[in-house]
């Protein structure tokens, strides 16, 4: 097996009393697509700053691309942070230029790959205007063009479809796979939990700094078993009243998911007896059932 | 610390603020600014007085009044402020009437002022003093000029009641004046050469100008980096350059790029001044020697308030708090300008010479010591680079260690103990 793209060995970060990330090992393969998940403020951000070597953890080690040493950025990644920054009053060929350039990469080159991104995300004729003049969605495809101009080995993007509509959404999950088939590792962190399931190799759950899920979607469904039904009945959620055997209910309007005590089969003949059933389907739960039970089982302690 | 990266951030950084208008305008509008305000001085001093004074003369004595009438006229055809003069005839016991009547009118604005001469001022020994009542206690030409005529005549009419011939006594009392001049030196051919004449201009403006160039810059690029690191911070561009630039080599290329700023508005500034100093003859007066020492003070003056403001920059997250903090470091700013006067007028006093060693200071008195005679000796001049060549390397160092931690901190500003902290973590 080739060198791991990001090798997370026990790691360890305080911010005084609060440990942010806490004793965590995570290993991403090289060319793989890894999707960190987990609710706000869980640690995610604080990983993707350590893999970063924006922050230096107070235990453990880092290496990315083989590279351990933290006092010198690394050329060869990209990073894409939560808050977008960029320069209002310059123009957006000269903006990637300075991007690309501080990566290392001569002009030349850079100006080729803006050019092929600019064209690919469908804002050519924009190279010349400053970036205060662009709308939330371009200047926010600016900001990931600013990420993989210099053609990185490795991408951390950090919510990178956060606030896009779902066209620029899609484009932008395109652009992560075309990435993906030129053998870039892609990591990055979602609440889009539909993103995570239809792009990632790999899905990694930080929960208050713990490591809670880790793995293929696969793997981490697998481990929950067929333990889901998925009804859809005239009656909607009216049917599922007071039911023997339910222990929990997802109300998704014209679906119900619904998880059982005792038989699959003698709840789905407790329920024809009250209704007209459309569809019955014993599933796997979905990623996003899966954040749900492990994220609300008990209140947010008072920080 | 990547050479190459430090360079294109302060590139980057320099194509910015040359390219800016703020840059425009410090460039063309300074110059205009300042030749600007020379004008208005010069037109204000010749034209702003042309008023009409009336003053009214108590002549107690009875000799005077012609004169004054005379000289009016003189006066007058001076151009600039017109004074009427008329005379008020006053009983002895009547004074205080006269003295409370001529108030009123004063106060109603009919006259300006009035002046009683009391009738001892003939005697040098018992003289009692001419008494100017205004409204208008700093308007001084008119009591200065009442004062200058009214002497003459009293110190003419004492040499006529001792009969000595005022001519005479003008002739004999001829003054000599000095003439200020540099030292001589011996030209090999047996004669001496130099003893030139001082020139006020040579000896004290440019000296001065030179280290208000400094000022200026420094003034104009130092609150401007911390602007700079402030937007970057809250516009979250500080996190996408840190993927990219370790922030120890982020700080120092902005700094370089604030300073190849200001050496690029010095030198259009000195060029212009040299270009300016040539067709009045002063040419000799920016010698090669002064000007790489005025460069490499400006250089160290930016980079030690350039990493002050840097750090200060980073470690806040409104422009309330920047404000609240920066004013101490401006306070290190002006400090040298407001004792600048104490180093021009004694240069090798002990004074002179504990200021310009003090390195936020340098830059500026040193600057000025070494444009002035007698210089300082070369001990005391490389001292002082040595010493605040040492501050400006300990302050980029300490700047870099709160900006790195300071860079990434938000919400709340950081206190002075914080910044402290940083350092010493």
């Amino acid at each position: 097996m080739s060198t791991p793209a990001i090798l997370i060995d026990r790691v360890t970060k305080r911010f005084g009393d609060v440990v942010a990330v806490n004793d965590l090992s995570l290993t991403v393969p090289d060319g793989s697509v890894y999707g960190f998940i987990g609710p706000n403020g869980s640690g995610k951000t604080t990983t993707l700053r350590m893999i970063m070597h924006i922050l230096l953890p107070d235990a453990g080690r880092v290496e990315v691309l083989g590279r351990s040493d933290t006092r010198a950025a690394h050329d060869d990644v990209g990073y894409l942070p939560e808050e977008r920054g960029l320069y209002k009053k310059m123009a957006v060929r000269r903006l990637l230029r300075y991007y690309g350039a501080l990566k290392g990469r001569p002009v030349g080159q850079l100006d080729r790959e803006i050019d092929r991104w600019l064209d690919r995300l469908q804002l050519t004729g924009w190279a010349d205007k400053r970036v205060e003049t662009l709308s939330k969605g371009m200047s926010q495809k600016v900001q990931f063009i600013a990420t993989v101009v210099a053609k990185p080995r490795l991408v951390i993007l950090d919510e990178p479809f956060s606030g896009l509509d779902p066209v620029n959404a899609e484009v932008l999950k395109d652009a992560i796979l075309d990435l993906r088939r030129d053998g870039t590792t892609i990591v990055f962190s979602t609440h889009d939990m539909s993103a995570a399931e239809r792009l990632c190799d790999r899905i990694f759950m930080i929960y208050r700094g713990n490591k809670v899920l880790d793995g293929t979607l696969d793997e981490i469904q697998s481990d929950y078993g067929f333990d889901t039904i998925r009804v859809r009945t005239a009656a909607g959620m009216a049917a599922l009243d007071r039911l023997d055997g339910i222990t929990s209910v997802t109300d998704n309007g014209n679906m119900q998911e619904v998880r059982v005590a005792g038989d699959p089969q003698a709840f789905l003949a407790a329920l024809a007896a009250r209704t007209a059933v459309h569809q019955f389907e014993v599933v796997r739960p979905s990623l996003h059932d899966i954040f749900v039970r492990i994220a609300r089982p008990t209140t947010e302690p008072a920080a | 610390m990547s050479l190459k990266k430090i360079f294109i951030v302060a590139h980057s950084e320099y194509l910015t603020a040359v390219r800016s208008r703020a840059f425009l305008v410090s460039v063309i509008l300074m110059p205009v600014l300042m030749t600007g305000s020379i004008a208005l001085q010069t037109v204000v001093a010749s034209r702003a007085d042309t008023e009409t004074r009336r003053l009214v003369v108590i002549d107690q004595t009875d000799r005077i009044y012609p004169a004054i009438e005379q000289a009016t006229t003189a006066f007058n055809q001076r151009g600039g402020p017109q004074f009427i003069v008329s005379r008020e005839q006053v009983a002895a016991d009547g004074l205080d009437t006269a003295r409370l009547a001529l108030s009123e009118r004063v106060r109603t604005e009919e006259i300006f002022a009035f002046v009683e001469i009391p009738p001892t001022v003939f005697d040098p020994a018992n003289a009692a003093k001419l008494l100017y009542h205004s409204d208008h206690p700093s308007y001084l030409t008119l009591p200065s000029w009442i004062e200058r005529i009214v002497n003459r005549e009293i110190q003419g009419a004492r040499f006529k009641d001792a009969n000595v011939d005022p001519a005479l006594v003008a002739r004999l009392s001829q003054t000599v004046d000095v003439d200020n001049l540099g030292l001589l030196e011996a030209d090999g051919a047996g004669g001496l050469t130099g003893g030139e004449a001082v020139d006020p201009i040579k000896s004290t403006a440019i000296p001065a100008a030179m280290m208000f160039l400094v000022y200026i810059v420094v003034m104009s690029s130092a609150p401007q980096l911390l602007n700079a690191v402030m937007e970057e911070k809250m516009s979250r561009i500080s996190e996408v350059l840190l993927g990219s630039v370790l922030p120890t080599d982020l700080m120092l290329g902005k700094l370089l790029g604030s300073a190849g700023v200001s050496l690029t508005l010095a030198t259009l500034y000195l060029g212009g001044a040299s270009v300016v100093a040539q067709r009045y003859g002063y040419a000799g007066a920016l010698t090669p020697g002064l000007i790489a020492l005025f460069l490499l003070f400006l250089v160290l003056a930016v980079l030690i308030f350039g990493s002050i403001f840097t750090a200060i920059g980073a470690a806040c997250n409104d422009m309330k708090d920047a404000q609240g903090m920066m004013g101490p470091a401006m306070l290190l700013v002006m400090f040298p300008m407001l004792s600048w006067m104490v180093v021009l007028r004694a240069p090798d006093s002990t004074v002179s010479t504990v200021l310009s060693l003090i390195p936020f200071a340098t830059p500026f008195l040193m600057l000025l010591r070494v444009s002035l005679q007698p210089g300082p000796p070369a001990w005391q001049l490389a001292l002082s680079i040595g010493l605040t060549l040492s501050t400006m390397l300990f302050l980029v160092w300490a700047a870099g260690r709160i900006f790195r931690t300071g860079i990434l901190m938000q919400g709340k500003s950081a206190s002075f103990a914080e910044m402290v902290r940083w350092v010493k973590s």
